[in-house]
């Protein structure tokens, strides 16, 4: 069957624009948009740029927005996304500046890879080598399953809004090595990873894992530093502080006290810097209440919950 | 001009670790490679690596299951430093941060894997390969070894058989750089894309090798490349032999575990060229399954695939529609991996002054005539870390920075400007093809003269066209089709050796099966196949094989 392919096409330093190219392709049952990729190259047209390698979705070369969405075009069959969408369109990833064509520059990728000191600081080895119990491994396992595909930077809603971010990715790899029990400098990463730009600063809409073709979950990742943090005592941060300030709003009043939630986050003088804003909110009809409001109705069922809790935590210690 | 101690081309595994090895040596070291080296072919090496680790197991064991599994073709001597320094290397590899998978005590587990007597694989569930390419690219960086990525190597600068560094095309800039270096390691992996049913990636197409014959090193026991019993029927995408290890079959059309016809008391776990050869005839008695034969895994049970094999339930459903649980997976032989090589000794030296090579380019020789599954991420990590040893001790012995012949560049400019300028001509993709087609056809799984033959004048005629070939895209940036064209001057130059070997060895061994020659002969044959270039051509030349404990024997499975 003959599947007509749109490709988004650009040389950013010969051409002004990006611009899309069709192209006709023969299509087989079970085909990968990769082989149709290909085939285009070696027919049609060989000056269509792309990364390829491995073929079994295991290398990460061919990560590319198939059809809206980020997609290993090796792993992805052109059929069912074809009946599904009526055609196939193929762009480079998003949130990553093109080379040529589908090729995207991966330098800033692996540089965020590099600031989280991608690699083991292991502490005093037992005499007689590691012992690794089967849960302690299965809890970086997803993880490690990581093919740095960069599907996930390219949909990380807090990446597109700042560059400096460390996105989903690096992330992932700080809890590969921060949660291995051989690891011996987890406070220290962990400091580092709640400065600015650092793993507080995820959003959390999820698009990481959503769209992660190896199922690695990296919000999971994310969201274990930033309990890992809070455990480890690393709670110097805004981050960390408006997490506590919730959770003691909650267990306080059964709601959220957004305003003295303000103030224990940032500080009474940085939450002076926030009045101007506070105007603003204001004329909108919205600024929280900024007096103390009483508890809600089942304030006692919310800390029965708080006290289970700390009873299961106690257990597991 | 960039100026480093040691240089090391293709970042596999073998690549990472020698370039590592150095490093630690305190010598400026640099990687060059085609691609990032995370997405080297290394990375898809699934079912796991070799080691005598545990008590009752030995190093001589796991040396005579190599030697046996190589059809007493590998060098004995060299099979030994392998086999010895395997358990202290996984030790290491752990200790950099490697997570095997575990037993129930929390020690490094170990699964059954073919031609072995013992279950010495150690693995990371069914990507082991992944596991270790991530880990040793965390190494990489830790040691601060300059990394040149996507800079494909277009030739390697020698002068008087002695090294001076290499040149390299920057793919994103089109530009070619010097890069001027005391000692030069080749890690650039197998030539497993000569053919088109392949489980290697589309990167893996010889260049290393190509170079190295170019610079005037041989090439060793060409002719050997191993058939992989289990991989899908359309893409030729691998199956881990871990799913045999774990207790698969293999099944025809009649549903028989054929095996025990040809090898009755290790059946699937056979080595690799027999289960292929096996799998091939059954196919050609009409008992297979439209051109393929079932590995059946249904009586595993979801759970324990789940476990050990999740990649592989993944790969058969995305790329075969066969969810493994349910139904059996047609598969059939493909290549899989080059036994041949350039020829080093157990440091990975080559005959050419301050040339090393590691991994499956190179050929030292530990696979003989087949390789067992579970020696190769071995062998990568083993002679990586030697040949760094070897390059960075060359250097700090004094073997200083000599003279960059000043023609190199100018040399290799034209060599490609005269590509890039022809206007019309044979295109890349179609030579390349052509060379596949003839290689599957004349020096797949069974071999004979006449077919050698003809696909040598085959191979011989795609060489004088192409000395024509000619491109459409002529940009600076990103033109893989140029790759392309330099690749395939690599796949014929390799096609052209291969052929060489495999007409020379008049016997079958291993996976080189000649059906005009069907009987091992080891009073002719216990030597290695030697393709030297001279001019334009090829000379063959041998060697013997360094028998040292064990007396070769009929090999029975």
């Amino acid at each position: 069957m003959k599947v007509r392919f749109r490709i988004r096409r650009f040389d950013p330093l010969h051409q002004a624009e990006p611009y899309w190219q069709a192209y006709s392709v023969e299509v087989k049952e079970g085909m990968t948009v990769l082989e149709a990729l290909l085939k285009i190259s070696e027919d049609d047209d060989p000056t269509l740029s792309f990364r390829r390698s491995c073929r079994s979705a295991i290398c990460g070369s061919c990560a590319m927005t198939i059809n809206g969405f980020p997609r290993l075009a090796c792993s992805t069959q052109v059929l069912p996304q074809y009946r599904k969408k009526g055609e196939m369109t193929v762009e480079p990833l998003s949130n990553h500046q093109v080379i040529k064509d589908l090729a995207v520059d991966m330098t800033p990728f692996w540089n965020r890879m590099e600031k989280v000191s991608p690699y083991l600081a292991p502490k005093e080895e037992p005499k007689d080598g590691w012992v690794i119990r089967k849960e302690d491994a299965a809890a970086i396992d997803s993880a490690q399953k990581c093919i740095m595909c960069g599907s996930c930077n390219a949909v990380c809603d807090s990446l597109e809004a700042d560059p400096n971010f460390i996105g989903p990715a690096a992330s992932v790899k700080a809890w590969r090595l921060v949660g291995d029990v051989r690891e011996g400098m987890k406070k220290k990463r962990l400091e580092r990873l709640s400065e600015g730009h650092g793993v507080w600063d995820c959003v959390r809409c999820v698009h990481c894992t959503e769209y992660c073709p190896k199922d690695v979950r990296p919000l999971e990742a994310i969201e274990r530093l930033r309990a890992k943090a809070i455990e480890k005592k690393v709670v110097d941060n805004h981050g960390a502080k408006h997490t506590l300030a919730l959770v003691d709003s909650v267990k306080r009043v059964g709601r959220l006290d957004e305003a003295a939630m303000t103030f224990k986050t940032l500080g009474f003088l940085r939450s002076l810097g926030m009045i101007p804003l506070g105007l603003k909110m204001e004329m909108h009809g919205k600024l929280p209440h900024l007096i103390i409001f009483p508890a809600i109705d089942g304030i006692k069922e919310v800390r029965k919950i708080y006290s289970a809790v700390e009873r299961r935590k106690k257990k597991k210690e | 001009m960039v100026i480093h101690d040691v240089v090391v081309v293709g970042a596999g595994l073998a690549g990472m670790r020698a370039a590592i090895e150095a490093a630690r040596a305190g010598l400026n070291v640099a990687a060059v490679s085609k691609v990032h080296p995370v997405r080297s072919h290394s990375v898809a090496a699934q079912g796991g690596i070799n080691a005598a680790i545990k008590e009752a197991d030995s190093w001589e064991d796991h040396a005579f299951d190599t030697v046996k599994g190589s059809d007493y073709l590998g060098d004995q001597d060299a099979i030994e430093v392998l086999c010895r320094e395997a358990p202290s290397d996984i030790m290491e590899l752990e200790r950099m941060g490697a997570v095997f998978s575990r037993d129930d005590a929390g020690r490094i587990a170990q699964r059954p894997f073919g031609g072995a007597d013992y279950p010495r694989t150690c693995y990371l569930a069914d990507r082991t390969g992944h596991g270790l390419v991530h880990l040793l690219y965390e190494q990489l960086i830790k040691h601060g070894v300059y990394l040149y990525d996507e800079w494909h190597v277009v030739s390697l600068v020698t002068h008087d058989n002695s090294v001076r560094g290499v040149i390299a095309l920057e793919l994103t800039t089109g530009k070619l750089h010097r890069l001027h270096s005391r000692a030069v390691i080749i890690a650039t992996g197998g030539y497993g894309r000569v053919f088109n049913t392949s489980t290697n990636a589309i990167t893996s197409t010889g260049d290393g090798m190509a170079l190295a014959l170019r610079a005037g090193a041989p090439l060793m026991d060409m002719e050997f490349v191993q058939f992989h019993p289990t991989t899908l029927k359309r893409t030729g995408i691998l199956m881990t032999e871990g799913a045999r290890g774990e207790g698969g079959y293999l099944i025809n059309s009649a549903g028989e575990r054929f095996m025990k016809a040809y090898a009755p008391s290790k059946l699937e776990l056979a080595s690799r060229d027999v289960v292929s050869r096996a799998e091939q005839k059954e196919i050609d008695a009409g008992r297979g399954v439209d051109g393929c034969v079932l590995l059946d895994m249904r009586h595993l049970g979801k759970d324990r695939i789940a476990e050990r094999l999740p990649q592989i339930r993944d790969l058969a459903i995305n790329f075969a529609g066969v969810d493994p649980v349910i139904a059996p997976v047609p598969i059939k032989p493909g290549a899989h991996y080059s036994m041949g090589g350039i020829m080093t000794d157990v440091d990975g030296k080559t005959p050419v002054e301050g040339l090393f090579a590691a991994g499956e380019c190179a050929c030292v020789s530990v696979h003989g005539a087949n390789r067992l599954g579970g020696n190769s991420l071995l062998e990568t990590i083993v002679f990586g870390r030697r040949a760094g040893k070897a390059a960075a001790g060359s250097c700090i012995k004094g073997r200083g920075l000599r003279d960059f012949p000043d023609p190199a560049l100018a040399d290799a400019a034209s060599a490609i400007a005269s590509i890039l300028n022809r206007t019309e001509g044979e295109s890349a993709h179609r030579l390349i093809a052509g060379a596949r087609e003839a290689m599957e056809e004349h020096c797949w799984i069974f071999r004979t003269r006449e077919g050698l033959e003809g696909g040598l004048k085959k191979i011989r005629k795609l060489r004088e066209r192409y000395g024509r070939v000619a491109l459409t895209d002529r940009s600076d940036c990103f033109n893989t089709e140029l790759l392309t064209a330099l690749e395939a001057g690599y796949i014929l130059e390799i096609s052209e050796a291969m052929l060489m070997g495999a007409l020379a060895r008049t016997e079958s061994r291993g996976s080189h099966f000649r059906l005009d020659f069907p009987a091992r002969n080891d009073k002719e044959w216990l030597r290695h196949t030697l393709v030297y270039r001279e001019g334009k051509g090829c000379r063959m030349d041998y060697k013997d094989v360094r028998i040292t404990r064990f007396t070769p024997a009929e090999r029975k499975y």
